[in-house]
């Protein structure tokens, strides 16, 4: 899931993807907008076949805690 | 897509995209084409090789595809949009050095009110210019059919970027990204495509609610006239467009330290600024229409997320009614999150077309022409000239918006980075019939105090901020 996420940021932002690791912020370290966040968990949804809950995702700040939650709507699916 | 022959050459013509689209319907409503233009400066504090500039602006155009961008109208009516391979066109220069700077900002003022001719025509215009005290660099106006404020961001600095390159041997930027590669992504989406038509589900779902609110930046004068003119006492919406867009804009600039401080608060509670900007005019307009709960305002996306987005050009906003409804005793921390909650949903819908969902809501609550619930629309402008731009020398600028003199919206604000410190500025573009400068200045006094007072304790309810202020 990390990898595919990771794969996914490199859409949005120009970064390396080598660089990104569980502890990576969005925000901080990423320079991510709350739009570019919600379109990448469009591309998730789409991917996994999953629904993201917007009031879920006011506690995702890394991007461990987003695979974490990810894999988890998966698995509930 | 589809071919045009325009002056002797076949030409590939796309459609114009749902962005587009909204733009061209308000100039078929509004007299005043200069509706649509936006003007610009960005000036250095160091002297400039005009020649040099000049070179560097003609490599920017060849590298954004939307500085030459036109449109054509086919034998139906049509509208279409093409591009041009190059742009040959003398580059003005203008030295107003010794010129008041109310009289240049009068003078390109004047210049942002021509309108652009429509079809097969240049939709920009630019000027190098020598300003007083030091500054020098260019005027730029813009269709907002091509542009909007991303992408003029972009363009300028493309060019000083390409500047740094010619003059001081600097990396030169990333190249652009192809426009047309955009507009064939936004118009898949539109060909009934799974994603559109789960969006028309959510907007679809929003219309069954309840009917919104009608809050006034000025307070319910307007809403309770037409109450009465109406014979509806219980009257929720107000006709807000009028026969007279005379417009003007006016620019707060809040300081280094305070913007710092507003920042801030964002990064350590992890909120976005939009939010916190939604969050303190929803309550100034509570405050100003009887402490009333239900409070939609019309939030701006700039629709820039794919790198692809935001580096092709063109102008992506749509906007959509954003509505809150928070109760006295929620805090201001809570109120924050509800907000955020309600503007991702939005996000997640934004490429819905925003003109189909005005109809809709216009004929769900069979609202009357020009009638409304929102009188207010906010940008939040998070891109700066610096950011990300390692490179960029740390030369002193500064940047200007220039009113066309034409709005179509009651009150639109705007609010943007500085690029010399970073301070927030807040430009108040408004029709001069729906508002003063005096209540404008009001408006802004109430803006940050409610900011201000919600930072500094985020746990103060919504009912004792309104009390505070």
């Amino acid at each position: 899931m990390i990898d595919k996420i990771k794969e996914l940021i490199c859409n949005y932002v120009e970064a390396d993807a080598a660089s990104i690791t569980e502890d990576t912020k969005f925000i901080e370290d990423l320079n991510f907008t709350s739009y570019d966040f919600m379109c990448m968990l469009g591309d998730l949804e789409e991917e996994y076949g999953i629904t993201v809950d917007e009031s879920d995702i006011l506690n995702i700040h890394t991007v461990g805690e987003a695979a974490e939650y990810i894999e988890k709507l998966a698995r509930e699916k | 897509m589809k071919e045009i022959n325009i002056n002797g050459a076949v030409m590939q013509c796309y459609p114009l995209t749902a962005a587009q689209k909204l733009h061209n319907f308000t100039i078929k409503y509004c007299p005043l084409h200069q509706i649509l233009n936006i003007g610009t400066g960005l000036y250095v504090k160091q002297e400039v090789d005009f020649n040099l500039l000049k070179k560097a602006i003609y490599m920017a155009y060849e590298r954004f595809d939307t500085m030459r961008l036109r449109f054509v109208e086919d034998e139906d009516g049509t509208v279409y949009q093409y591009l041009v391979p190059n742009e040959d066109r003398d580059i003005e220069y203008r030295d107003y050095s010794s010129w008041k700077e109310e009289a240049i900002n009068n003078e390109l003022r004047k210049i942002t009110a021509v309108p652009f001719k429509r079809y097969n025509s240049p939709m920009n215009h630019i000027i190098m210019i020598k300003m007083p005290d030091g500054y020098n660099g260019m005027y730029l106006k813009v269709d907002h059919m091509t542009m909007d404020s991303s992408s003029i961001i972009a363009f300028n600095r493309d060019v000083l970027e390409i500047y740094c390159h010619l003059k001081y041997d600097m990396p030169m930027p990333k190249p652009m990204m192809s426009y047309f590669a955009q507009v064939e992504k936004d118009l898949a989406y539109e060909a009934d495509s799974a994603a559109k038509k789960k969006d028309t589900e959510f907007w679809t779902a929003e219309l069954q609610k309840d009917e919104p609110m009608y809050t006034d930046f000025t307070g319910m004068g307007r809403l309770l006239t037409q109450r009465r003119e109406m014979g509806e006492p219980d009257l929720r919406s107000a006709v807000i467009t009028s026969f007279d867009p005379t417009a003007a804009i006016s620019v707060y600039h809040l300081e280094e330290e305070p913007s710092a401080r507003l920042m801030q608060f964002c990064i350590d509670n992890n909120v976005p600024m939009a939010s916190l900007l939604l969050m303190g005019l929803r309550t100034v307009l509570s405050k100003f229409n009887n402490d009333e709960k239900d409070v939609s305002l019309k939030t701006c996306i700039s629709r820039r997320g794919t790198l692809l987005e935001k580096r092709s050009g063109g102008t992506r906003i749509h906007f959509f009614p954003l509505r809150t409804i928070i109760e006295p005793e929620t805090k201001f921390i809570d109120a924050l999150h509800i907000i955020q909650t309600e503007q991702n949903k939005i996000f997640r819908h934004a490429n819905y077309d925003p003109i189909e969902h005005t109809i809709q809501r216009q004929r769900a609550f069979k609202l009357r022409p020009g009638a409304s619930y929102e009188s207010i629309s906010l940008t939040y402008q998070p891109m700066t000239l610096r950011q990300n731009a390692p490179d960029m020398p740390d030369i002193p600028y500064k940047s200007m918006w220039y009113s066309n003199g034409v709005a179509a919206q009651p009150l639109y604000l705007t609010v943007m980075h500085r690029p010399e410190d970073n301070g927030l500025n807040f430009n108040f573009e408004y029709r001069k019939d729906a508002v003063t400068e005096y209540e404008m200045e009001y408006l802004y006094y109430y803006l940050c105090r409610v900011l201000f007072r919600g930072i500094e304790n985020k746990e103060r309810t919504v009912g004792e901020i309104l009390e505070l202020i």
